[in-house]
């Protein structure tokens, strides 16, 4: 586990970043388990509610898999590859301040089947993710928090 | 707020056009926030959303001023602005509010914003699946 301003990014994990977003994918084949980074749920603070897409919603890469509202900031969770959303966390619909306290566990927000190995490819990993993150890190000058739902 | 049109949210929203009018300027900042709140969020939910700015409520867009609106919980009406701009939400102002009332020229407002007539509102309002005013 990487921790970079007191932020946890995993190793495991493949990291969409751009423009305002920063999310996470975890890929097996072409399975793909979506949510938000911890710099992300830090950057919108104490999440108030979420909208996820139904399972079935076919999504192109960088548009929406789900809304985001915290008060302070209300925004779109973008998909990190095409494809379809095959489960939606109901969990976190009930609860969303699991993208808070637990951004890489409970509080995964889809599944989905991605459709272009080159995405998937694409996304950022290992070393070259973190550079980024560093530099996104330091440019907003973002300390992770983790609020305690 | 009062609005028209259809009150029951569809199950998917994708797709829809919503008209926001705004008619508050910076002489009352607590009534600023929310509207680009709710619009940003609106556009999230890829929503086409268009805020049609008249009366003073195009002083908010005037370059600089979105800085110096201060809201209760702290920050600034910039960082709503932004985000709304950022979710892509489009601004739309118009142009005899800026010349007559507000007394702004169009370089003074910040990128991005249409100047237009008052018949755009009516073209906007009819092309729009709701319309809301603040």
């Amino acid at each position: 586990m990487a921790i970079l301003n007191g932020c946890e990014l995993p190793e495991d994990r493949a990291y969409f970043i751009e423009r305002t977003q920063m999310t996470w994918a975890m890929v097996e084949g072409d399975r793909v388990t979506v949510g938000l980074t911890d710099p992300a749920q830090t950057r919108a603070g104490k999440i108030l509610h979420v909208r996820v897409k139904a399972a079935g919603t076919v999504r192109e890469r960088g548009k929406p898999i789900a809304t985001v509202e915290s008060g302070k900031w209300a925004g779109p969770v973008m998909a990190p590859v095409s494809g379809t959303v095959v489960e939606a966390n109901a969990e976190v619909e009930k609860d969303p301040t699991l993208l808070n306290t637990d951004p890489y566990g409970r509080g995964w927000i889809v599944r989905m089947t991605a459709t272009s190995p080159a995405e998937l490819a694409s996304l950022l990993r290992g070393e070259a993710a973190l550079a980024r993150f560093k530099e996104i890190l330091e440019r907003d000058q973002i300390r992770c928090v983790r609020c305690q739902g | 707020m009062s609005g028209s049109g259809s009150t029951s949210p569809p199950s998917d929203p994708t797709g829809k056009k919503i008209l926001m009018i705004m008619t508050t300027g910076p002489e009352d900042p607590d009534k600023t926030y929310a509207p680009f709140y709710t619009a940003a969020l609106m556009a999230a939910m890829e929503i086409d959303t268009t805020m049609y700015f008249l009366m003073h409520a195009p002083e908010l867009l005037k370059k600089g001023a979105a800085e110096k609106i201060p809201l209760k919980k702290g920050g600034n009406l910039k960082m709503f602005l932004d985000m709304a701009s950022e979710n892509g939400v489009k601004f739309v102002a118009c142009a005899e509010s800026c010349r007559d009332l507000c007394e702004i020229a169009p370089g003074e407002l910040i990128d991005g914003v249409k100047l237009v007539g008052s018949a755009t509102m009516a073209d906007l309002a009819l092309e729009a699946d709701s319309v809301l005013s603040f």
